[in-house]
């Protein structure tokens, strides 16, 4: 099976400080993909190159768009910026920052559609209305404003708002941060039933390894800028080669 | 007038301001920059409209200077005088005869001509302006014909009002690629800008950018299929000349609820009493 995403030899600095060492990686179509480490580990920075947000100081990003394989840098601006409207898609942690919060929830799911080129007011409120119900949040609620809901309602909207164009491919980074724990299983729940019944691929970076070992079907560890380690989730965090790792596993409370 | 060359402004820089003339007309919709000097009027009061007029007039030009319709309210008056004593050129009120209209607010309800220029003076070029607050990332957004965030609005006019809410400034799509705001006209007069057999030039002194539409190009008011764009008009008749498809101006006549519905295009209004529109 051809690879859906993959970085090869990406490096990149911030000033003195090397965010990304000479990082590779694949993801295959439907596959979900955890990245976990510290902070400051550089995972954010990954993330941020291969969702086409950062340009990398070396090494390149390749797609596959179903046709053809060819790198970020090479489609150019303007054909990553359609890719990142419409087939792939972004959550970020905090629902706040990427939602229109002067916008009512219908606005913010519509969005994606409407930068896409739909016109037709009625659909995009319809489709609007089911994603809605498919995040668990009450449709009557369409013409609210996204500040009268909850935290953990903010980030269904943000999953919704993102799903919408039916992405193949979606970027999460922190999806359950700031979130208090039960809101944090609904979230993990949501997102595990959605991505099986729409075979999206995933890259979630997460610091949270129940998180990692709920969702991804493999992981890579990374520190100071560098993959540490990289396999089958459960392989990985049952049987850790690196020492760091070992540290990161055994550091989790037990529940 | 002695001291002063030819339409106020030296000849370097209205050549300037014609080269960001000929590169809008180019780029139909795509707002360009120009080095807009200081004019002896305060901004808001048409500084890039002026600059506009004052690079494209000639001695032969015959100049209409409209605000809010009306020829004869304070801006329109000195801006025609400015004019008429800086150029010597041939001023009037009649649509008709001008070959150069300057104008704030409105379009001329009289169809204009292909050897006819009208000049709109706009406060705010960038549609995108309420929606992204920085100039750079508009640009790109202008660049990449990201214009989802425009019809977002537009989806929550229609939410909130039932409608959409701006009843002027209605973004227009020019020859199908750049978003471009009509400068503050009513909404009932942008159906006028589509295919308009008139060049049009957009000057906006404070922020600096000139932007055009040349004759015939497609000026298309952004909607929804099933929400289609409705230029909006008083549902009355001019009191004076009993116009019923003309944009009309509300007047309060008494303290006792009185008022009448009159055009707001005072030359046109005129010519159909005269018999003669």
């Amino acid at each position: 099976m051809t690879a859906l995403l993959q970085a090869r030899a990406l490096t990149h600095r911030f000033g003195r400080t090397i965010a990304l060492d000479d990082v590779s990686l694949t993801l295959s179509p439907h596959e979900i993909l955890a990245i976990v480490g510290e902070s400051g580990s550089g995972k954010s920075t990954l993330l941020n190159v291969l969702s086409g947000c950062l340009t990398p100081q070396s090494g390149d990003v390749m797609y596959h768009d179903g046709t053809t394989v060819r790198s970020l840098a090479e489609r150019g601006e303007r054909a990553v910026r359609t890719l990142q409207r419409a087939r792939w898609g972004y959550v970020a942690q905090d629902p706040r920052s990427a939602l229109r919060l002067d916008i009512t929830a219908g606005g913010n799911i519509g969005e994606r559609l409407m930068a896409g080129g739909a016109r037709h007011y009625g659909h995009i409120r319809a489709v609007a209305a089911r994603w809605l119900e498919t995040v668990e949040i009450d449709p009557v609620r369409i013409d609210d404003l996204p500040r009268t809901f909850s935290g953990g309602m903010l980030q269904r909207l943000q999953i919704a708002a993102t799903l919408v164009t039916d992405p193949e491919l979606v970027f999460m980074d922190e999806p359950t941060g700031g979130l208090d724990v039960s809101v944090q299983a609904r979230i993990l729940d949501l997102i595990r039933s959605l991505v099986r019944s729409l075979g999206l691929a995933i890259v979630i970076v997460t610091h949270d390894i129940g998180v990692a070992r709920l969702l991804a079907d493999r992981l890579i560890v990374m520190r100071h800028g560098r993959i540490v380690e990289a396999g089958l989730t459960d392989q990985v965090l049952d049987d850790p080669h690196h020492p760091y790792t070992q540290l990161l596993v055994a550091s989790v409370l037990p529940a | 007038m002695q001291g002063y060359n030819f339409a106020y402004l030296d000849e370097q820089t209205k050549r300037m301001i014609r080269r960001a003339i000929l590169k809008a007309v180019a780029i139909p919709g795509h707002q360009v920059p120009f080095a807009g000097r200081e004019m002896p009027l305060p901004y808001g009061w048409g500084t890039g409209g002026i600059q506009v007029t004052a690079a494209i007039l000639g001695a032969e030009d015959v100049l209409k200077v409209i605000d809010q319709g009306a020829d004869d309210t304070t801006n329109a008056v000195s801006i025609r005088s400015f004019f008429a004593r800086t150029a010597g050129v041939r001023t009037t009120t009649s649509t008709a005869e001008a070959s150069v209209i300057q104008t704030r607010h409105r379009i001329p309800e009289r169809q204009l001509r292909g050897d006819q220029i009208i000049v709109y003076q706009v406060p705010i070029p960038e549609p995108l302006f309420r929606l992204e607050p920085s100039r750079a990332a508009a640009r790109r957004m202008h660049a990449m014909s990201d214009y989802g965030p425009m019809q977002v609005k537009l989806y929550e006019d229609i939410t909130r009002f039932g409608r959409v809410a701006v009843a002027y400034d209605h973004p227009v799509l020019v020859n199908c690629r750049y978003l471009m705001s009509p400068s503050p006209i009513p909404a009932f007069d942008n159906p006028k800008l589509h295919r308009m057999a008139a060049l049009q030039l957009f000057g906006a002194g404070r922020e600096k950018r000139i932007y055009a539409v040349p004759p015939y190009t497609d000026v298309v008011s952004l909607d929804f299929e099933d929400r289609p764009f409705e230029p909006v008009r008083a549902p009355a008749r001019c009191a004076l000349c009993g116009a019923d498809d003309t944009y009309l101006d509300e007047m309060v006549t008494d303290d006792r609820g009185g008022r009448l519905f009159a055009c707001s295009d005072t030359d046109h209004c005129a010519a159909i009493l005269a018999g003669t529109a």
